[in-house]
């Protein structure tokens, strides 16, 4: 077995980058925090634009002030928020907002939305946030896959593999699968997903037919995030036409024949932060002799 | 006028469309109406004898399922996450009886001087006891038999029972201040595997299948294996309400496989049956249902033929899935010898990886016996030795393929179990009772933190000191890592939006998230 560590200290040439927490080192307030939260849930009817029930929330004191005939925000009491209070409603409550079947927060959202509320809903000062998710998934994966969902659905059906959301939200990508048939997933199939390509952020291609061949499709898949090609023919040489995938952040390569060349051809990967060699030639505890495996 | 009704029922001959019938009359409330079919259904049962029998049947699913025809459920089409989820399969260790907290993730070297001594008032705080204490004299501490000693970079204090354990220790979230309601076995294992403690519920691997569907269309999104017992002593029965799919359609239960070397019952086809004759019966049995649903509407035919598929399709998916013949060596070296026993422990948690591995939602491992009211030292050795060795191997497999990462690994049992002894106490014996109060679990992978511990009891592990974590939270918190906000993951059921958490507040316990 291989560790991330070890495959480091194995291969100089690998530069992995260590996902950094970019987001979270900025202080938490109404503008960093806040403000982003109200601009993808509210202002669409809370805005500039448009002002139901004479309510904005574009900005720290249009909110402060409320809609017409109430205060949405008691500082320092979350609970008695009448702003809280619509948002935690369940989807089928005629009160829930965002109304009108759209999304209705996440629990982040709500959480982050408590603590600031709490802090006495500052307008600059920084407030005791929950961090932001450390993992690289972030809101905007991919293109809006809505406008296409229907074409990709058809068009995988018709190659016997499935392109399924990731979530309901619409940038976050569509999953190629395979699990139910995956010997019918060839690279000429791989080759047919062009016109969804941009919408692939995870390819989970275990025990396929893929071969180098499909790698080379698979490196016209810009948002491409995480790539499991587990028990498949791929080789070092062919892992080469990955280099395009600036997104990769996941790659398994466990059961390949990927080989001690394996580094070198990954060494242009710059988001690639979890790689698996298990059962690989290049996996340090199958390269050494068996008897020294034993323990 | 059409039909007012989609179920309108053309149950019995006599109301053959020529009379009207209470489906016609206008300014009925359907709950009326449904009273009206439950009762008729009697009447005709009672009044037509054998013949009636069929129809009685049939009219039992259709007041079964009523409600969920009501309410128009379009299809079993999986939802989508509200979120990008960070798991995306879980495997769930279930240790059925309650294991000790003391002797496994709760250390306290604190009891270890107070032998014998008298549990003080205070902690008790006049809680009532289970009929198996309560007559109890005296209530003495009773410490750990088994030592702790550190382990890994984290330096977690683990026992001397999980050695094996200890190797993945930094690999492990344990929680010390579970809570649950229930203090005897049914309704605990009940809450913490469906929410609640009434049967009748979707287990949390049924609610999995609902919001998430399948991976592999090839095998169950849910499946559960009941372990082979290394020793039997106060075992209580475990059975499918636990894995059920309660008001969901009945395509989200989980498929339990079998302890023998035959986990799925008559899925070889007999001699001289092809798959051609299996596929020709199948369809025509298709057909006969696809004919009712026409005629009555039910989704719940359409559920029994997916569930036809499904035994077809894993006619050809289970004999690979079974087939150990391709794990490398290593594999026994990780899971240990008995894990080539069909049923063991050993063998479930390799299964469970392999499950994994094709695409399975949840898979649910039960290993029973861990209800030590008495001979306690000695029987959870047994037990340990019988878990530790496959636990880690499990842990360390899907590390090293790539795949903790995405799979939520659970451990744990339905409550925790008293610091005094239940019985006589001796250095080397004593029992511990039932305790809902607080109780340990550890989870692992999933975009759960490694090497941390969430959540402190008191000084006898008595009362939760620090950070009380509901059943309910970790059912939110469990979600959460499928991508659900568990307030938004529901299924209208009379006349609620029914969901795993209840309608008590969870939270998601963002504090042992990465």
């Amino acid at each position: 077995m291989i560790s991330y560590s070890k495959f480091l200290t194995l291969s100089a040439a690998l530069a992995l980058v260590a996902i950094s927490p970019q987001l979270g080192a900025e202080p938490a307030t109404f503008a960093t925090r806040v403000a982003p939260v109200l601009e993808k849930n509210c202002t669409g009817c809370h805005g500039e634009n448009k002002q139901k029930g004479g309510l904005r929330l574009d900005t720290f004191a249009h909110v402060m002030r409320g809609s017409d005939d109430r205060v949405v925000v008691k500082a320092g009491d979350f609970s008695t928020s009448e702003l809280h209070r619509r948002i935690i409603l369940p989807a089928s409550d005629e009160d829930v907002m965002p109304s009108d079947g759209k999304p209705l927060l996440s629990s982040a959202d709500i959480a982050l939305l408590e603590k600031w509320i709490a802090a006495g809903a500052p307008a600059t000062e920084p407030f005791d946030a929950p961090a932001l998710a450390r993992l690289p998934i972030t809101s905007s994966a991919a293109p809006d896959y809505r406008p296409r969902l229907a074409a990709a659905t058809a068009l995988a059906q018709k190659l016997g593999v499935r392109l399924v959301p990731r979530s309901i939200v619409p940038t976050d990508g569509l999953i190629l699968r395979t699990a139910s048939a995956p010997t019918q997933c060839t690279d000429a199939v791989l080759a047919q997903l062009a016109p969804v390509a941009d919408l692939i952020v995870e390819a989970e291609l275990a025990r396929t037919k893929i071969t180098d061949a499909g790698l080379a499709s698979l490196a016209l898949c810009p948002n491409l995030q995480i790539l499991d090609l587990t028990q498949t023919a791929v080789t070092a040489q062919g892992l080469g036409a990955l280099h395009l995938l600036k997104n990769l952040g996941v790659l398994n390569l466990t059961n390949t024949a990927a080989d001690k060349t394996t580094a070198a051809s990954l060494k242009n990967l710059p988001s690639l932060h979890r790689l698996w060699l298990f059962g690989t030639p290049a996996d340090p505890v199958i390269a050494k002799p068996a008897a020294a495996v034993v323990k | 006028m059409a039909s007012p009704h989609p179920l309108q029922p053309d149950l019995c001959s006599d109301h053959g469309g020529e009379h009207p019938t209470i489906w016609d009359l206008p300014n009925i409330p359907l709950g009326l109406k449904q009273e009206w079919l439950n009762l008729e259904t009697r009447r005709h049962f009672l009044g037509r004898g054998a013949k009636a029998l069929a129809w009685a049947g049939l009219a039992s699913i259709l007041g079964r399922s009523l409600p969920r025809a009501l309410a128009n459920e379009s299809s079993s089409a999986p939802l989508l996450p509200h979120f990008a989820p960070k798991a995306k399969r879980a495997i769930y260790l279930f240790m059925a009886g309650a294991p000790s907290q003391f002797e496994t993730w709760d250390y306290k070297p604190g009891l270890s001087s107070m032998f014998n001594q008298d549990l003080p008032e205070s902690v008790r705080g006049g809680q009532q006891l289970t009929g198996m204490t309560a007559s109890q004299t005296r209530f003495p501490v009773a410490p750990s038999f088994y030592k702790f000693a550190q382990h890994g970079q984290a330096g977690r204090w683990c026992s001397e029972l999980f050695p094996y354990t200890a190797k993945v220790s930094d690999e492990l979230c344990v929680i010390k201040s579970l809570h649950t309601e229930a203090i005897n076995h049914e309704p605990a294992i009940l809450s913490i595997t469906t929410g609640n403690m009434f049967p009748g519920k979707p287990s949390v691997g049924a609610w999995l299948s609902y919001g998430l569907g399948a991976i592999n269309d090839e095998l169950p999104t849910f499946v559960v294996m009941i372990s082979k017992m290394p020793i039997q002593v106060n075992v209580q029965a475990l059975s499918n309400r636990l894995w059920s799919s309660g008001f969901l359609s009945p395509e989200h239960a989980a498929v339990a496989l079998r302890s023998g070397s035959n986990p799925v019952l008559h899925l070889k086809d007999p001699p001289g049956v092809d798959r051609s004759v299996r596929r020709a019966m199948i369809d025509g049995v298709n057909d006969l249902n696809h004919q009712l649903f026409d005629r009555v509407g039910d989704p719940e035919i359409n559920a029994r033929i997916s569930q036809y598929e499904m035994a077809f399709r894993m006619q050809t998916s289970v004999p690979e899935l079974t087939n150990f013949s391709d794990e490398p060596s290593s594999t026994w070296d990780l899971y240990g010898p008995k894990a080539k026993e069909p049923g063991t422990f050993a063998y479930n948690c390799l299964m469970a990886r392999r499950l994994a591995e094709r695409g399975v939602r949840f898979s649910q491992v039960f290993l029973r016996s861990w209800d030590q009211h008495n001979n306690l030292p000695t029987n959870i050795k047994i037990l340990a030795e019988d878990s530790d060795r496959p636990t880690q191997g499990l842990i360390a497999d899907l590390k090293r393929r790539g795949m903790l990462d995405d799979t939520l690994v659970i451990w744990g049992g339905e409550f925790g179990r008293t610091v005094y002894s239940q019985g006589a106490l001796k250095p080397q014996d004593y029992g511990r009772d039932h305790h809902p109060r607080c109780f340990s679990m550890w989870l692992a992978g999933g975009g759960v933190k490694p090497g941390i511990s969430y959540g402190e009891t008191d000084d006898f592990s008595y009362n939760i000191a620090k950070d009380p974590v509901h059943i309910r939270d970790l059912h939110a918190t469990m979600l959460h890592q499928f991508g659900f906000d568990h307030e938004r993951l529901t299924h209208k059921f009379q006349g609620l939006e029914q969901k795993l958490t209840g309608v008590l507040p969870a939270r998601v316990i963002r504090d042992i998230l990465l």
